[in-house]
């Protein structure tokens, strides 16, 4: 008996054990083969290896890509891992660390505000793009800075980012306005304006994720101001252009016209629920709005206010998006710069299928503006042509400095930010405060 | 005897407290049947939306792949563990001398380390062993950890020592007492460590993520971060997803839960 036990045991540890292996051999299969095509190189291998995130947009994007791009090169594929933005970070970061790149794909996709942490701390990751036959002067300006470092392009630009104001048409006409009143205006006229907003329809015009600055860093870009120098070094005391925006923020949750909520669900319940009467926030927003059905046609898009006592104030920002880059992993570079060449800075086909078939990824390459798809009119909201004019929008975008250290300062600026706002803070002693955290973390 | 006014309290407290433990629960389940923005609305009843949302889960990410992966990855990792570890625990204990104890000291210093100090080196051990991609790569950290051999070691610790005397006068192996006498009366720990370990493998998520690099290895947790990953996101998929990925572990807790206690607190029938 005792013996029966003992040899089930031992026997069902082997058949566990053996489909463990099994299991390993398959998956290691299923890689080796990927490794081969992309150790593979040369004339005869057409498969690129890409990370991205997002079925419905960028996983989309590229597979249709490569679809257009195969039309001309027989055989070409890409084989994409679904990989999340973070955890791409951390797997560059364990790569680089380990100093072992064999793992990296051909292609990743990278948020446009990391792209200079990473090649500053990371060079050897990336591959210089500069003179890839991309033309990226055809993209708007601001959006190539991004992936710009020492004067050498190592991004492909992508999804567009540019900040729009979209507002509830049907609010605004309770409190006697229309869209027009809100375009191209400043701050404080938007300021008063949402006064009178909030009193004839209750509703407060902004809402805004407590604790992080979004908007702050919008409002920042619009005139061309960042929170550091050129030189890197940080620029958060006596920046003029920062003290404004929060003074405009602060004064606005004193108002009770920006009405400031939890978490990033909060935020879209906000706009989805009919509690708030505009949203200023990169147009990938708009995919949040639209998904309230029952809200079509109170909608409608237009810039943002600029700021008054800046010196270059645009009513045109930024907020999110991102690039793609070939990693120094990839064996074969050239295809994978004449893919990207011909595809997402070539194909006017490409951005019109992105936009038709809804995943909402608005083009920052300018010649994709002059299709019909972008000129058409979007009946959510209210009939305009919004996408060409985001486009537009973008192009008019003012470029500023992210630096590698972008996050550590845009965090310690919201923690200023929530003080002031919720504890009463004194702003010029948050605003050291910041200064001092980044310095440290940059010391560090 | 308790007054029945304060039984009274005891009771409303306990319904209170576990009304709040068990909602979030109940918010998932509805959340899994509505409309992403009846979600966002705050809608506390289940809806009609469940086949829709089921519908764009397996359009959107591979379940069925992913539940295959998470249960092979969690049952053998939990059965290898089980029978590694008592086995170590066992030893430390009946086999007690002092060159051992320094070694369990060793090993329990080693809890104090956090996995991402120790994730760069053993990333680069794995990608030189060409071992990046595999289930081996997956389980072997998790294999042996200190803090189950140190709850077998305690439970070894109340096996009595007459037994296994008297076992081996009636001629049992070493290798016989352990299987035939020691797992059979320990069964509550093992109970209480398999539903630690299989909720750990389950869950397990910055691992699987730095050494797998296919989409054939995704896991369920990996899936409901996948989900999380768009400009915009639909939270009655989310909700569904998450639904899915929390009701294995919580089937083995509720059969282990009896066990469970019994074992978290070393007692031995």
């Amino acid at each position: 008996m005792k013996r029966k036990v003992i040899a089930l045991l031992l026997a069902s540890t082997m058949v566990l054990s053996m489909t463990a292996c099994g299991g390993s051999g398959g998956d290691s299969g299923s890689s080796s083969g990927s490794t081969a095509s992309s150790e593979g190189g040369g004339s005869g291998d057409n498969t690129l290896t890409v990370w991205t995130w997002d079925p419905n947009f960028n996983v989309y994007a590229i597979e249709k890509a490569a679809e257009i791009y195969a039309q001309d090169h027989e055989g070409f594929k890409v084989e994409v891992t679904e990989v999340l933005s973070d955890d791409i970070e951390t797997n560059l970061t364990t790569a680089a660390s380990a100093g072992d790149y064999s793992t990296l794909p051909d292609i990743f996709l990278m948020q446009d505000n990391s792209f200079q942490k990473y090649v500053a701390n990371y060079p050897d990751i990336f591959t210089d793009l500069t003179d890839s036959g991309v033309d990226f002067s055809q993209f708007a300006e601001a959006k190539v800075a991004y992936s710009v470092v020492d004067g050498k392009n190592y991004g492909v630009p992508f999804d567009n980012g540019a900040v729009i104001a979209a507002y509830r048409t049907d609010y605004l006409e309770q409190a006697g306005f229309t869209i027009d009143d809100f375009t191209d205006i400043t701050w404080s006229d938007f300021m008063e304006k949402a006064k009178v907003v909030k009193e004839k329809t209750g509703q407060p015009i902004l809402t805004s994720q407590a604790g992080s600055p979004d908007l702050i860093m919008e409002m920042l870009q619009s005139c061309g101001a960042s929170l550091f120098n050129e030189d890197g070094s940080v620029n958060i005391v006596g920046n003029d252009a920062l003290k404004e925006c929060m003074e405009i923020y602060v004064q606005m949750v004193e108002d009770g016209t920006l009405v400031e909520v939890t978490d990033w669900d909060q935020y879209v319940a906000s706009l989805n629920n009919g509690t708030v009467a505009s949203s200023i926030n990169g147009c990938w927003i708009m995919a949040s709005i639209t998904a309230q059905e029952d809200q079509s046609g109170k909608w409608a898009i237009t810039n943002m206010p600029r700021l008054e006592r800046q010196e270059n104030a645009t009513n045109y920002s930024n907020n999110g998006g991102s690039s793609w880059a070939i990693s120094s992993n990839c064996d074969n570079p050239e295809l994978a710069m004449d893919f990207l060449n011909a595809t997402f800075a070539g194909s006017t086909e490409l951005y019109d299928d992105l936009l038709t078939a809804g995943t909402g990824a608005i083009a920052t390459w300018s010649p994709a503006k002059e299709s019909d798809v972008y000129a058409e009119p979007s009946e959510f909201f209210g009939g305009d042509a919004v996408n060409s004019k985001i486009l537009g929008f973008s192009e008019q975008t003012p470029s500023n400095v992210t630096g590698p250290f972008y996050y550590d300062a845009r965090n310690a600026v919201g923690t200023a930010l929530s003080a002031i706002t919720q504890q009463g803070a004194d702003m010029d002693s948050e605003i050291e405060k910041a200064q001092d955290t980044v310095e440290f973390n940059m010391g560090g | 005897m308790m007054s029945k006014g304060k039984k009274f309290f005891q009771y409303a407290f306990l319904t209170i407290v576990s009304l709040l433990s068990v909602f979030p629960l109940y918010y998932m389940f509805c959340g899994a049947t509505n409309k992403s923005t009846d979600v966002v609305a705050g809608r506390l009843y289940p809806g009609g939306y469940l086949v829709e949302n089921f519908k764009s889960l397996i359009a959107n990410q591979d379940l069925a792949r992913a539940l295959f992966n998470s249960f092979r990855n969690a049952i053998v990792l939990t059965f290898l563990a089980l029978l590694i570890c008592s086995i170590a625990g066992y030893g430390f204990e009946i086999y007690h001398d002092k060159g051992k104890d320094i070694v369990m000291t060793i090993l329990l210093m080693a809890m104090m380390i956090p996995f991402a100090a120790i994730m760069i080196p053993l990333f680069r051990m794995f990608s030189t062993m060409k071992l990046t991609n595999t289930m081996t790569a997956v389980m072997l950290p998790s294999l042996s950890t200190p803090f189950l051999i140190m709850m077998f070691r305690q439970s070894a610790r109340s096996f009595p020592h007459d037994m296994i005397e008297a076992a081996r006068m009636d001629g049992l192996s070493e290798i016989g007492i352990f299987f035939r006498m020691f797992i059979p009366t320990m069964k509550s720990t093992y109970a209480a460590a398999m539903t630690i370990t299989f909720m750990n493998a389950w869950n397990n998520y910055l691992w699987p993520k730095v050494i797998l690099k296919t989409n054939e290895s995704i896991t369920m947790p990996m899936l409901v971060a996948n989900l999380l990953g768009g400009y915009s996101v639909d939270y009655g998929m989310l909700m569904l997803g998450v639904f899915i990925c929390t009701v294995p572990t919580a089937i083995v807790f509720f059969c282990l839960q009896k066990s469970f206690a019994e074992g978290i607190t070393g007692s031995v029938k």
